[in-house]
């Protein structure tokens, strides 16, 4: 270890780190609610057949199905639950202060601890937002043509985006197979997309209604392609992503 | 056992206590809720570090800002040690805060892993769990944000 190293090794001792709190009493709070336990067990249960139900990647013919199993599916980094109506809080109607910080498309590679995909045409906008998501913008933010998201996931984090879809609207889920991993596409209708905090909190300033979507992860990275696409136009893009 | 550890760790990363509390405290819930997936004979220590590394990054991105460390008014001396001259005393505390000072203009991704590696004394292994990235960019990165360092304090010196 060479000098500057001992030196900070040194100052790592020196510095004013206040004492930790209990944090005990506040953590068994959150955990062990007044009936929690058996709270806790239905969500696991929901949450574990979720999960199964999203890796079984059959064909989900989701307005059609009522389970109240199927009216929530986790994919890609995303939460998607069917309504019956869509939330009544304000939509966002500028899109940019929803993505995040404007950057080039190298300073987002230089940003991302994860190899960063792109289409063979370069984006016209690029922007690093909540969670490390980059997002590539094709168009302009009043005229997208195509919105391609690239977040890399944690197994523990609550998923970073969430949307609300009418159950039996117009906008129609389904499966599909993208380079070989299990996602889903949401087309028709526009649905209510938001992002999430950490803690699950809807961002409310990042509400905005949202376009077809394909939505899929792979290799610890969560993808969406947003646009006006079909299934083939889509899973076409989602090929060229590399 | 842990708690002391996730609370410094989030406080180094942020800066701010009460940022630090909540990181830790929402990392701890994070961490009871995903054990079942949790892989049995990997380090425990790193994975829930992780947790609350993501929690204090959130918070300090969402603030906008980051707290700058301090050092506490009065520097502890190994028992061995004899204590200096007030004078040489003086001049010590004064090359640890411009070194503290230098690190807090350093990016964020530089200072993290300094952190990480030399104030919570973390191996580059551990480092790479907490931070979420390979063990060889640890090792890179380390270098680089240590040179970056250096070069900032000489040309102040």
């Amino acid at each position: 270890m060479n000098e500057l190293e001992q030196a900070l090794r040194h100052l790592g001792q020196e510095l004013d780190v206040p004492e930790s709190p209990d944090l005990v009493r506040a953590v068994r709070d959150v955990l062990e609610p007044r009936g929690g336990r058996a709270r806790r067990r239905r969500r696991w249960a929901l949450g574990v057949a979720v999960a199964a139900l999203a890796l079984l990647g059959a064909t989900l013919a989701i307005p059609e199905a009522r389970s109240a199993f199927l009216r929530v599916l986790t994919v890609g980094g995303e939460r998607i639950e069917l309504v019956d109506e869509l939330p009544g809080i304000e939509v966002a109607g500028d899109l940019e202060s929803t993505l995040g910080e404007r950057l080039t498309l190298n300073d987002a590679r230089e940003a991302s601890d994860f190899p960063l995909r792109t289409l063979d045409e370069a984006p016209d906008r690029v922007y690093l937002g909540e969670r490390g998501t980059v997002w590539l913008l094709y168009g302009t933010p009043a005229n997208v043509r195509l919105l391609v998201a690239q977040t890399p996931l944690l197994t523990v984090d609550e998923p970073a985006l969430r949307k609300k879809v009418v159950d039996g609207g117009g906008t129609r889920v389904e499966s599909a197979r993208v380079n070989g991993a299990d996602g889903l596409l949401l087309t028709g209708d526009s649905h209510f997309l938001f992002l999430v905090d950490r803690r699950g909190n809807a961002v409310e300033a990042s509400a905005r209604l949202a376009r077809d979507v394909l939505i899929w992860d792979a290799g610890g990275v969560a993808y969406r392609l947003e646009g006006d696409l079909d299934r083939a136009r889509a899973l076409e893009l989602a090929g060229e992503l590399r | 056992m842990y708690q002391g550890l996730a609370f410094r760790t989030a406080f180094l990363l942020t800066g701010s206590s009460t940022d630090a509390e909540d990181a830790a405290q929402v990392g701890f819930v994070k961490a009871w809720r995903a054990l079942p997936r949790f892989r049995s004979g990997a380090p425990f220590r790193p994975w829930l570090l992780r947790i609350v590394a993501n929690e204090a990054h959130n918070r300090r991105r969402a603030s906008g800002r980051r707290a700058t460390l301090e050092l506490r008014a009065t520097a502890a001396h190994p028992p061995d040690d004899a204590a200096p001259s007030p004078e040489d005393a003086a001049l010590a505390r004064e090359r640890r805060g411009e070194l503290l000072a230098a690190l807090d203009r350093l990016d964020e991704r530089d200072r993290d892993v300094l952190v990480c590696r030399y104030f919570l004394e973390l191996t580059e292994e551990e480092t790479s769990e907490a931070l979420g990235v390979r063990r060889g960019t640890v090792k890179s990165r380390t270098a680089r944000a240590l040179e970056r360092l250096r070069a900032d304090v000489e040309v102040r010196a």
